[in-house]
């Protein structure tokens, strides 16, 4: 029994990576519509500058400054990149942002190599004498939890706990949500939807930095690094609704523990480690074809 | 308050404007009415800046408007209740008639001081540009802060107005917009308009697709808004008896121009427009 309850905490806490990676994908994608393949991609990029950062500089120090590097980064290429195919082709976009994805991996194998990097998980940090985070395992009576995995929960649950409160109770929240339902209205209401947008990918960028700073710990820092994860997290999107940020989250948690619980206990023989991937896809695709708007997603209703 | 002049405008090729003018006095109401595609709702659409004017020009309280984005024209004081209603159907009703109100907030003033500045050249603009946004920042913040709760009572006036017109709106506070009834999703865009304590209101075709009744009651309502808080409005309409029933003067459209202007009472006696609009 232990062994499967450590699996699961294993899981929650790699699913909550993933479904980062799939709330960022989700921000994106709800208030352009536009399926960001470069989002994986984006947060590597970040994690090697994190590393570079942390070269002369303390790991809390860097990690607002990552986050705000990570933000303008997606506010520049909104505006640089995407802003002027915006209007064109769903299709024309996708193209855009494989591109996009193309030119950030060679950036960050030209500028920091290809040789795999230990990445440091966040450092210990103490609270009124109960220890956060670290290196070591934390006992919690039926089974082990590594303090890392604690700290991505802590991280995800922060994040996803912010964000909530950020789009339902301020005025800037609102008018982002507003935007993604009705641009025209939006701009009948005085809101600029083009800096909302730009804030959009700025705060989409910003969380995939976290999975990314987040992930990087278990897997070594190196250019290929999120494109698994990214599989993994646009699964967990289409699983809980490509429209419903619960739904990314939701979907990752899900996808991380099948993931494990599939790599545990199915029997080598005829399953095993080596094809979680595939049964946890498997799986995606039985519950699509039940509910083909995902877990939460929204039927879109068009008036005609 | 508002002159239109010469407007034209196309969607592409397709010509739906050919040169017109009209002009809504300071506390009135004037219809424009006219047969679909007539070109009625594309006047309001280049007046507000939805859609861009080819040529001619729009001004606001002698100030103009013709070449602002859409935000600022709206920031100016100006509310435009588009066709079809155009609410977020999925968030709340409250949460529309906060998003009413968003022009008034600091976010959107930018629209103010540059529409006061509209005649530097473009190094002025530029300087403009520069110092605006060196001071801006702390200037906005310092002044959220000392006029939030000033922000905040006039959110509530305005909201109280908004349910003192139309009570229902205050029963559904919570409920999601897309769930109410055509009459009541009229009701809660005129609100949402109202929010922004408009001093020019433009309103696209506020009977579509409603009830007799009901039209009748939300015109009672908009001539309620015109006579106790001096709003002006301008109003689209194909129900063109109700129109100029509370109106004050009325123009009639006909393929992108102005074919009749007058005041209502002609207009309502004229034989072209009873055989043509008034069906009798």
């Amino acid at each position: 029994m232990e062994e499967f309850w450590q699996q699961v905490v294993t899981g929650i806490a790699t699913g909550s990576v993933y479904g980062l990676l799939a709330l960022a994908v989700v921000l994106i994608y709800r208030s352009t519509g536009v399926l960001n393949f470069a989002q994986g991609e984006m947060a590597m990029l970040t994690t090697f500058v994190a590393w570079s950062v942390l070269q002369w500089g303390e790991y809390w120090v860097m990690f607002p400054l990552v986050l705000i590097i990570a933000a303008g980064m997606g506010a520049f290429i909104e505006r640089v990149i995407i802003r002027p195919v915006e209007g064109a082709s769903v299709l024309n976009i996708v193209i855009v942002t494989l591109g996009l994805f193309a030119i950030l991996n060679n950036v960050a194998t030209w500028r920091w190599g290809g040789i795999p990097k230990g990445f440091p998980a966040p450092p210990e940090v103490e609270v009124t004498g109960i220890r956060f985070m670290g290196e070591g395992a934390l006992d919690i009576g039926p089974t082990v939890v590594s303090y890392h995995d604690l700290t991505i929960l802590i991280f995800a649950v922060g994040i996803m706990l912010a964000l909530y409160l950020f789009f339902q109770f301020t005025p800037l929240g609102l008018a982002m949500r507003a935007t993604a339902q009705n641009p025209v209205a939006s701009r009948l209401m005085g809101i600029r939807v083009g800096r909302m947008l730009t804030m959009g990918w700025a705060l989409s960028a910003a969380v995939g930095a976290v999975a990314g700073l987040l992930i990087a710990p278990l897997i070594l820092l190196q250019p290929p690094m999120m494109i698994g994860v990214l599989l993994f997290a646009f699964a967990a999107a289409v699983l809980g609704g490509l429209d419903s940020p619960v739904g990314a989250v939701v979907g990752g948690l899900i996808i991380g523990i099948t993931e494990n619980l599939v790599g545990t206990y199915t029997p080598a023989e005829w399953l095993g480690p080596d094809m979680k991937l595939t049964v946890t896809l498997l799986i995606i695709v039985v519950v699509l074809l039940i509910r083909p708007t995902g877990i939460f997603g929204r039927r879109t209703m068009r008036r005609v | 308050m508002l002159k239109v002049r010469d407007l034209v405008a196309a969607y592409g090729p397709i010509v739906a404007l050919r040169g017109v003018s009209l002009e809504v006095p300071e506390g009135r109401i004037v219809a424009v009415l006219g047969a679909n595609g007539a070109g009625k709702s594309t006047t309001l659409r280049a007046i507000t800046g939805l859609l861009r004017a080819k040529s001619g020009t729009v001004e606001l309280e002698g100030r103009r408007i013709d070449h602002l984005s859409v935000e600022e024209i709206v920031s100016l004081g100006m509310s435009h209740i588009p066709e079809g209603r155009q609410l977020f159907s999925e968030l709340t009703v409250l949460e529309n008639l906060r998003l009413g109100a968003y022009s008034r907030s600091s976010g959107a003033d930018g629209g103010r001081h540059l529409a006061q500045h509209e005649d530097l050249s473009l190094l002025g603009r530029f300087q403009h540009h520069l110092f605006h946004a060196a001071t801006g920042g702390i200037r906005d913040l310092a002044r959220g802060i000392s006029q939030y709760r000033q922000r905040r009572q006039d959110f509530e006036t305005a909201l109280g107005r908004v349910f003192d017109y139309f009570p229902i709106l205050s029963e559904r506070k919570s409920q999601v917009a897309g769930t109410l009834s055509g009459g009541e999703q009229q009701m809660l865009a005129i609100g949402r308009g109202l929010m922004a304590n408009p001093r020019l209101l433009l309103l696209d075709e506020p009977s579509m697709g409603l009830a007799p009744l009901v039209t009748r009651e939300i015109f009672e309502i908009i001539q309620a808004i015109n006579q106790s808080q001096g709003v002006t409005i301008l109003v689209v309409e194909q129900n063109a008896n109700l129109a100029l029933e509370i109106a004050h003067y009325g123009y009639v459209l006909e393929t992108g121009r102005i074919a009749l202007a007058d005041t209502s009472d002609n207009l309502r006696k004229s034989e072209a427009v009873q055989r043509s609009y008034l069906g009798q």
